[in-house]
């Protein structure tokens, strides 16, 4: 059989088959087409301006690698005027980080950009593995995801960067919309999918140049141009809306490879019809839903379907709770339904301590912070000396909290 | 463990035997049934009572019967309902229920033509007014329907009007290529025909028999298909781009509930064609995008039922999209198509169809479209 040739050059040999539309095309064009696409999503959406710096979030993955790979590449080639700078977290877990920080390192060299790696010891005070010893390995996840979705923006602004860009692509979107037309999360319905987020209460824009690139074009773009990555799978398992989720998008993506695209359109077309009382800023305090693998496992221990399981558990009570409602008094049935309907709005403030974007008055970095700093040192063996009966009491709780 | 004995009372009414659990609450029969039947009575209170609509006069309801399980029980619910109006001389004048059923056989060949149930159907609720209509006659009851086809098919495609209707349906829906598009189609030419239908008869809208799990299912695969934004009508009470108002009476039951309810009717076994699943073991790929939905619904409600039914329910809190980013009517679905310049950048799948019928075929209309592989 003659090799195929090339779907768009007509010239070399066909040795990728697009994911996106099962399009054959040769090495070359593949490339070519990727970057036009990215290209023109950033045109389309206006999303730099000449002269800005801008940070690449980068972990040494496929998916910020490839980001800061091609945005070099535009950059040069369309003449962008953008001064990149990579920017990385070090959780501070030992031997996690260590190989992709390496990466990162490498990568700086390769792409000629300054890179600044910033320690959560530095941002907070406190490495995970200084967490881990304190909290016990159960509930870290979410001292990290919160931490993690903070220190970006915290470290921008010590750079005095105010656009930041991360390697979120089209899979992760389209995860997003479902897992919160799943949670019922019309808020973040209204702005997951928007590619930029970030609002008049940031000072940093946050952006997702790689929004409708497909994850598995990302990996044939990583390995065709030869890029130095590293893979940093979470190795917990994501909490159990978004393990749904990722498993439907998956399934879908072999019955009929554009969904991925039709879901981010349908997230894009839905999110106007959110109601504007609902929308909120753009939360970033709240943006456990863009993180993609770990960073919501849930605190106190909770399994992997706990999350699940228990908002089934909380939706069964409400909704017993409202036929007992309805079934008794006629006169209140309309009020209770439209209370049902009615929507939670979220006002968007600053912290008090940190200055950061929350919605509660002080962000839920600050509060995590204040109960680790509490424990600081740790007064195991005074309390086992004293121990008198409402110690023991709070020392079990305590137990029982942490130890989960 | 105490509080888990089983009573040996009903927990609601304190009196006859418990014989089923009720969203965790043992109780007998008769309290299941008025419970089940409580929920879309009150659902359909404004047209009982006419609220918000003229007092005299015709009100008529189409009620579309797929002689499935929810379409049974919601016609069987109805016309109690309406036997019951009826009995009242002074009462509010109601509501009248047309029935509409498209033999079943012109859709899919494999199922046998259902006329024996037809006419049992007309025998158990003769306070409804029956009409039943071959698939193809969309071409007689929506005569643009032959110019739509032309238009949205691979250019091989003609539709020649000199071939039967029977034909010419069938030539059509041959010439689409997936499991997912040809569900796709075929549900939007079927709605198409009731839509048709009910303008024909004058109706003031449609009572849908979908359950709550069928809602959800049809929520995401919606959502999977690009067709966001009609979830707006597609699976919420209220206003279609139809003229038509769109009701979901059965919304808050679940299909155990439906199928608990139908049991204690023996009649309604004879009218229910059981619905086939998809069996466990064709392939994921091979499946189209609304079986894969109603599977996951299925096997994630086993566990969460609540969740599912949220999904719609979260759905439903979506404003029917306001005129300001609504552009015009797509030509094939009828859906209020999105303003192209407002609502995405996203670059096409496929770059083979960025022609001009864009502007008449919404987006998820265009994916389905012939000629695409994928």
């Amino acid at each position: 059989m003659p090799p195929t040739p090339c779907a768009n050059c007509h010239a070399d040999r066909a040795v990728i088959i697009r994911p996106k539309n099962r399009q054959k095309l040769c090495r070359q064009c593949f490339l070519n087409i990727f970057e036009t696409e990215v290209h023109e999503t950033i045109t389309a959406t206006k999303l730099f301006q000449r002269g800005e710096r801008v940070a690449i979030g980068a972990s040494g993955g496929k998916d910020s690698t490839v980001l800061a790979s091609v945005l070099k590449t535009l950059n040069e080639r369309y003449d962008y005027g953008l001064q990149l700078t990579l920017l990385s977290i070090d959780e501070g877990i030992k031997g996690y980080r260590d190989d992709s920080l390496e990466t990162v390192k490498r990568n700086a060299e390769q792409y000629a950009m300054p890179l600044v790696i910033l320690g959560y010891g530095e941002l907070y005070g406190w490495t995970m593995d200084q967490v881990v010893a304190q909290v016990g390995k159960k509930g870290n996840c979410t001292y990290c995801g919160v931490f993690r979705r903070q220190a970006l923006d915290r470290g921008a602004e010590r750079l005095g960067i105010k656009h930041v860009v991360t390697g979120h692509n089209a899979d992760d979107v389209a995860e997003t919309v479902m897992m919160n037309l799943l949670r019922g999360d019309l808020p973040r319905l209204a702005r997951g999918t928007s590619i930029v987020t970030g609002s008049a209460a940031s000072e940093i824009k946050r952006s997702k140049p790689l929004k409708y690139a497909y994850e598995k074009e990302i990996v044939l773009y990583a390995h065709h141009k030869q890029l130095d990555y590293f893979s940093t799978e979470c190795i917990y398992s994501p909490e159990a809306f978004r393990g749904s989720a990722r498993t439907l998008i998956k399934d879908l993506e072999k019955i009929r490879p554009s969904s991925i695209l039709d879901i981010v359109r349908s997230g894009e077309e839905m999110a106007e019809l959110v109601p504007s009382e609902v929308r909120g800023g753009a939360a970033a305090d709240e943006e456990a839903a863009e993180t993609t693998g770990c960073g919501s496992q849930g605190g106190s221990g909770r399994t992997r379907g706990g999350e699940m399981a228990e908002m089934e558990r909380k939706l069964a009570e409400d909704e017993a709770a409202a036929d007992r409602e309805t079934e008794v008094t006629l006169a209140t049935a309309p009020a209770a339904r439209r209370k049902k309907n009615a929507v939670k709005s979220q006002v968007l403030g600053k912290c008090e301590r940190c200055g950061y974007i929350s919605s509660q008055r002080v962000c839920k970095a600050c509060t995590l912070l204040e109960g680790l700093n509490k424990n600081r040192p740790r007064t195991a063996i005074e309390m086992e000396e004293s121990l008198e009966e409402s110690s023991s009491t709070l020392r079990r709780l305590e137990k029982v909290e942490l130890g989960g | 463990m105490p509080g888990k004995e089983i009573p040996d009372r009903c927990m609601n009414c304190r009196e006859a035997q418990p014989a089923f659990i009720l969203r965790t609450r043992h109780v007998c029969q008769d309290c299941y049934v008025r419970f089940v039947k409580y929920k879309p009575f009150k659902r359909t209170e404004n047209y009982r009572l006419r609220r918000n609509m003229p007092q005299d006069g015709p009100c008529k309801l189409l009620l579309p019967l797929s002689y499935g399980l929810s379409s049974t029980v919601l016609l069987h619910m109805l016309h109690e309902q309406i036997e019951a109006m009826r009995l009242k001389p002074h009462g509010p004048k109601g509501y009248e229920l047309l029935v509409l059923t498209i033999d079943p056989s012109t859709i899919s060949p494999t199922i046998p033509s259902h006329d024996e149930a037809f006419s049992l159907a007309e025998k158990l609720f003769p306070q409804c007014s029956f009409t039943t209509v071959p698939f193809h006659s969309i071409f007689d009851l929506d005569p643009n329907i032959g110019e739509v086809m032309s238009q949205y098919a691979h250019a091989d495609f003609k539709d020649q009007t000199s071939l039967s209707n029977q034909e010419r349906l069938e030539v059509f829906r041959a010439s689409i290529s997936t499991a997912t598009s040809k569900v796709d189609i075929d549900n939007i030419l079927i709605n198409r025909l009731i839509v048709a239908f009910a303008q024909k008869m004058e109706c003031r809208g449609i009572v849908w028999g979908d359950s709550d799990s069928k809602l959800a299912a049809k929520t995401l695969a919606n959502v999977a298909k690009g067709r966001g934004s009609a979830v707006t009508w597609q699976v919420c009470d209220g206003m279609s781009p139809f003229g038509l108002e769109y009701n979901f009476p059965l919304r808050d039951l679940f299909t155990v509930e439906l199928r608990n309810y139908a049991s204690f009717f023996p009649e309604l076994a004879e009218l229910i064609i059981p619905h086939e699943q998809p069996s466990e073991n064709t392939l994921t790929k091979n499946l189209s995008i609304d079986e894969l939905m109603v599977r996951y619904v299925l096997t994630q409600g086993e566990k969460y039922p609540g969740v599912m039914l949220n999904v719609t329910r979260t759905a439903s809190k979506l404003q029917s999209s306001g005129a300001s980013s609504a552009g015009p009517q797509c030509n094939l679905c009828g859906a209020l198509t999105f303003d192209a310049n407002e609502a995405s950048v996203a670059p096409q799948a496929t770059g083979q169809h960025s022609d001009n019928l864009s502007s008449q075929i919404c987006y998820a209309c265009a994916r389905s479209r012939p000629d695409l592989s994928c």
